[in-house]
């Protein structure tokens, strides 16, 4: 999937995340990230973030984000929602049954 | 305290009034340009917080003492954030009094620079070293002049001549706002084809990085007689510290100001603040009789003659071609 422009998805509002993704030229995917509980969870949410991309195929991309202590399904599918707009991509392959 | 967030305000004559007043109790001065308005308000009406969407800048952030806490100031901003996203604004910039540092870098905001009055942010911590990356870099040490050529003069032809006579390579970086006669893009095209022959010579966009006099908002600036210095050690600092070092600049040129107490004065403020960054400040004599207000009112009255005296071919071409 390719970045071509900026896709925002998400809120600031308490157990939300709102993630930015933009294009970058060179590969690989430059993270930034401020969460409310960086201490306790700044790895997982960088981890789930990283997933989400990469099975998406970004592999080229800035990815801004602001966490107010989203859970891991919450941060994937903001993640993803940003992806898509920020690629232009309306073929979103809906998975029932939950975030594996 | 109760409170209920009001998304959209509306400033109408009474509602500016009111927000004024409430700005006024919070040390802010409102000073126009509020594109869209986040505020807090009491059961019975009173505002007892705001914030503001300016073009890509969060101006008139205050909330009440009774409300203070992060929840109220979280709202307002991230209020404005969500919004100006929905408007496809996503780079933002804010400047605020260096106590509220931390409450910005709770909603993602990082220091580009900061002095002891203001502190000046932007919602990105790569923005920065991603303009940098995009602007050419030399092995050799370099010069820089920021310029906002307001159109292109034999006098801006000058310094830039005698600057890259002095330095192997010289960037000219041109301000990037919309706020003057010329356009931007029309600004940055005639200093391009003015100084087409100097090899050495690079025309490079401010970008958002060397804050205009223009945009720089003074607000919440109480010490208004200080406003010029403020501003003027807040840009020169964010250069020294993090422009000049990643492209080498050792050199920075600047016009000699004898007319302009506001210009003489940021001119003062170089001459002491970059040297401690190992910067050395070189002020040019100006050219006698050449100012680019001239050219603009040279234009007014259709006088070409003067013109001519003024600036340089590439410039008096686009004039004639587009304001005649």
């Amino acid at each position: 999937m390719e970045i071509k422009k900026t896709g925002v998805a998400g809120t600031m509002e308490s157990s939300d995340i709102i993630v930015r993704i933009e294009p970058k030229e060179t590969e690989g995917i430059e993270l930034e990230l401020e969460s409310a509980v960086m201490q306790q969870y700044g790895r997982q949410i960088e981890k789930v973030i990283r997933e989400t991309l990469s099975e998406l195929g970004v592999t080229k991309a800035y990815v801004n984000a602001t966490d107010k202590g989203a859970l891991d399904c919450t941060v994937a599918a903001r993640t993803q929602a940003a992806a898509y707009r920020a690629a232009e991509s309306t073929d979103f392959v809906w998975k029932f049954g939950g975030v594996k | 305290m109760e409170f209920y967030p009001e998304r959209g305000v509306v400033l109408s004559p009474e509602r500016l009034e009111k927000t004024e007043a409430f700005l006024a109790g919070m040390g802010l001065r409102y000073e126009g340009g509020a594109d869209y308005t986040v505020q807090l308000v009491s059961e019975s009406g009173e505002i007892l917080g705001n914030g503001s969407l300016c073009g890509n800048v969060l101006k008139y952030i205050a909330i009440d003492e009774r409300l203070q806490g992060e929840g109220a100031a979280l709202t307002v901003v991230s209020g404005l954030i969500e919004e100006a996203y929905r408007r496809g604004i996503t780079n933002l910039f804010l400047f605020t009094k260096a106590a509220n540092e931390m409450l910005f870098r709770g909603v993602g905001f990082y220091t580009l620079a900061a002095t002891r009055e203001v502190c000046f942010m932007e919602n990105s911590r790569s923005g920065l070293a991603r303009w940098l990356s995009s602007v050419p870099k030399f092995e050799c040490v370099t010069g820089a002049a920021v310029m906002n050529c307001n159109p292109f003069t034999l006098g801006h032809r000058y310094l830039i001549e005698t600057a890259a006579s002095e330095v192997p390579e010289l960037y000219v970086f041109v301000v990037s706002e919309d706020k003057s006669r010329f356009g931007f893009e029309e600004r940055l095209e005639l200093v391009r084809r003015g100084t087409e022959d100097l090899k050495n010579v690079h025309v490079i966009p401010s970008g958002p990085y060397m804050i205009s006099k223009a945009t720089f908002p003074t607000y919440f600036i109480k010490d208004t007689a200080n406003v010029e210095s403020i501003y003027a050690s807040l840009d020169l600092t964010l250069f020294a510290q993090k422009i000049a070092p990643a492209l080498n600049i050792k050199r920075r040129f600047v016009g000699t100001e004898p007319y302009c107490a506001v210009t003489r004065n940021y001119n003062e403020i170089m001459k002491e603040l970059l040297p401690r960054y190992g910067v050395e400040v070189t002020e040019i004599e100006r050219k006698g009789g050449i100012s680019a207000s001239l050219v603009r009112e040279a234009i007014d009255r259709c006088d070409i003659d003067t013109l001519r005296g003024l600036v340089p071919e590439s410039t008096l071409d686009h004039i004639i071609e587009r304001y005649f």
